[in-house]
């Protein structure tokens, strides 16, 4: 496996606030890598890093064997940037946008038509060349946004939260997009997300909370290591239930209509709802999903 | 670079609105004169032969001064919003350097301030030749194109130390409001300069952009002040000329074309290097 990005030691403070603390990571070439945090996690300035717009304050960053700060201008491009906000010239057309971007690439006129055609085949965007760029819908524009990304045939893509705001026909619509460029065309996908089950496809996950990793591994490692079940039980014996809880040890939060009881595997439930047969009128065995593991995660490190 | 510019200078005019907002003060003046300061204006000196083309050619001079900042104004517009909606950060991921970046904004700029500058010429001609005066000649249009070029140089390079204090679109916006609107006081353009109390006229005798005004009325005024006064005695001619502005007299010292022309350049050098230090020091 080779690796395409590496972050090693680095650090970057704004003023006396440490955004990025002694971070390391890597990715690997071809993979879909997921970069996870809430909003000032530090995400913004590793990617700011890794796009060579921010110098790391220490550490050093190599983009495909490219040294941050040093060979800014081959490691651009490397990268396609899809941003979080569409930033396309809402008053020009969609061709006329991926024509001006295509030329600061130093590309050729006859070039850059193909390049067009070529992206716009890819996120199927020709039966909106012609229209201005500030009428499109949300998902038009993303899509329009990757167009642009893809232009120069970069190594890598780089994505900040691409479906944010996007209603979930897009979403799934730009997912399948995301999918499908690492598979067919060997793209190495790096993107940030803040919903953990947005990440529920990559090859691996990196959880960073004020500027440092809390968690990592691949989304099975994840669900896995911090994954809870739950078993929910309705009665009508309210007492009785209470009763046989506190006598068997058997710690319960109470909630609407029911009782939860925290679990350390699925199949736990078993030998309870046994127990508690004549009790019970209704059950579920609730298994986490990725976004309480996630929620899990940052809890538990925040202490 | 040119690829910038030429993508900025698009981006200009597909903004109607924004056209429109850079050319208000040049309305807004020429309704003023066709209004009342034209007739004020022309109350004001005695009558005498080719008074009315005289007067045309000092409005001229005036709109196209103020043109010449406002529009150049208006078309850094495209840099504040892009630096407003974030829109610059989709440029800096480019292999295209900064400073790259940086002069595709101002060439675009000048270029548009220039372009609507020449349209304005273009149209006062048609308006000398509508009302049934000479139109302007060969070296008239050519020595105006000059101060135009060299107007908004000094007009660019001193509006961009000021665009680098605006980061949002709405302070920007009223800052050019202000400035389109005191821009014809400070160079003397809505009331004759001979009428305003000695501090003014001094103010207006520093003002850079004064400067062009007087080198563009010495070019458009040339010939119908000589029709003007061919039979009047020369302290008559003048009085007139300083009191319009069409000469400036510092302690005594007429000011000559040339002279203007040096302070006009050494504005736009110091202003120039301000403007690219500051932006470095911001930077960091």
């Amino acid at each position: 496996m080779q690796t395409i990005i590496e972050v090693e030691n680095v650090s970057k403070s704004f003023g006396h606030v440490k955004a990025v603390d002694e971070l390391n990571f890597y990715v690997t070439k071809g993979s879909l890598f997921s970069f996870l945090g809430t909003n000032g996690a530090g995400k913004s300035t590793v990617i700011s890093i890794i796009l060579t717009v921010l110098q790391p304050d220490s550490g050093s960053v190599t983009v495909n064997g490219f040294t941050v700060g040093k060979e800014d201008e081959f490691i651009r491009k490397e990268i396609g940037v899809v941003f979080q906000e569409s930033l396309l010239d809402p008053l020009l057309s969609v061709q006329e946008n991926l024509a001006i971007r295509a030329q600061l690439y130093g590309m050729a006129k006859h070039e850059i038509l193909s390049a067009i055609q070529r992206c716009a085949e890819i996120v199927d965007i020709h039966s909106i060349l012609k229209q201005r760029y500030g009428k499109l819908s949300g998902g038009q524009k993303r899509r329009v946004d990757i167009a642009r990304a893809l232009l120069h045939q970069p190594k890598i893509l780089l994505l900040d939260e691409p479906t944010t705001g996007l209603d979930p026909q897009s979403r799934q619509q730009i997912w399948k997009m995301i999918g499908h460029l690492q598979k067919e065309h060997g793209m190495t996908v790096f993107l940030t997300t803040h919903y953990i089950e947005e990440a529920a496809n990559s090859d691996f996950v990196i959880v960073i909370k004020e500027g440092r990793i809390i968690a990592k591994g691949t989304p099975i490692d994840l669900k896995q290591q911090y994954s809870a079940d739950r078993l929910f039980i309705t009665t009508t014996d309210h007492t009785a239930l209470r009763t046989h809880f506190l006598h068997d040890h058997v710690l319960f939060q109470e909630e609407t209509g029911g009782y939860t009881i925290d679990l350390p595997n699925t199949t736990a439930a078993i030998p309870m709802l046994h127990k508690y047969q004549s009790l019970i009128t209704s059950f579920e065995v609730r298994k986490s999903s990725l976004d309480d593991v996630f929620i899990r995660i940052h809890d538990r490190e925040g202490v | 670079m040119l690829v910038f510019a030429k993508r900025n200078v698009l981006l200009y005019f597909r903004d109607k609105s924004a056209v429109f907002f850079s050319l208000l003060a040049v309305f807004i003046l020429i309704a003023l004169y066709v209004f009342f300061l034209g007739d004020l204006i022309a109350d004001g000196v005695p009558d005498f032969p080719a008074k009315h083309w005289l007067l045309l050619s000092w409005i001229i001079a005036g709109v196209v001064t103020v043109t010449s900042v406002t529009t150049t104004l208006g078309a850094f517009s495209v840099m504040v919003n892009d630096q407003a909606t974030n829109a610059y950060k989709d440029f800096r991921v480019t292999p295209i350097k900064q400073s790259v970046l940086l002069g595709g904004y101002i060439i675009s700029s000048l270029s548009i301030g220039f372009l609507m500058c020449i349209m304005t010429l273009l149209v006062a001609n048609a308006m000398l030749f509508a009302t049934g005066e000479p139109v302007l000649s060969f070296t008239q249009i050519i020595q105006s194109v000059s101060v135009i070029f060299l107007a908004v140089l000094t007009a660019g390079s001193m509006i961009s130390l000021l665009v680098i204090f605006f980061k949002t679109s709405p302070a920007f916006a009223a800052a050019s409001t202000v400035i389109g609107t005191l821009i014809g006081f400070l160079t003397g353009i809505y009331i004759p300069i001979g009428t305003l109390p000695a501090y003014l006229q001094s103010m207006i005798h520093i003002f850079p952009i004064s400067h062009i005004a007087t080198l563009l009325r010495q070019i458009l005024m040339d010939a119908p002040m000589a029709e003007a006064f061919a039979q009047a005695p020369v302290e008559v001619k003048e009085s007139f000329q300083l009191n319009m502005g069409v000469f400036f007299k510092v302690n005594g010292w007429q000011i000559s074309p040339f002279v203007s022309v040096v302070y006009l350049l050494l504005i736009t050098i110091i202003f120039f290097i301000l403007s690219v230090s500051v932006m470095k020091y911001s930077r960091r």
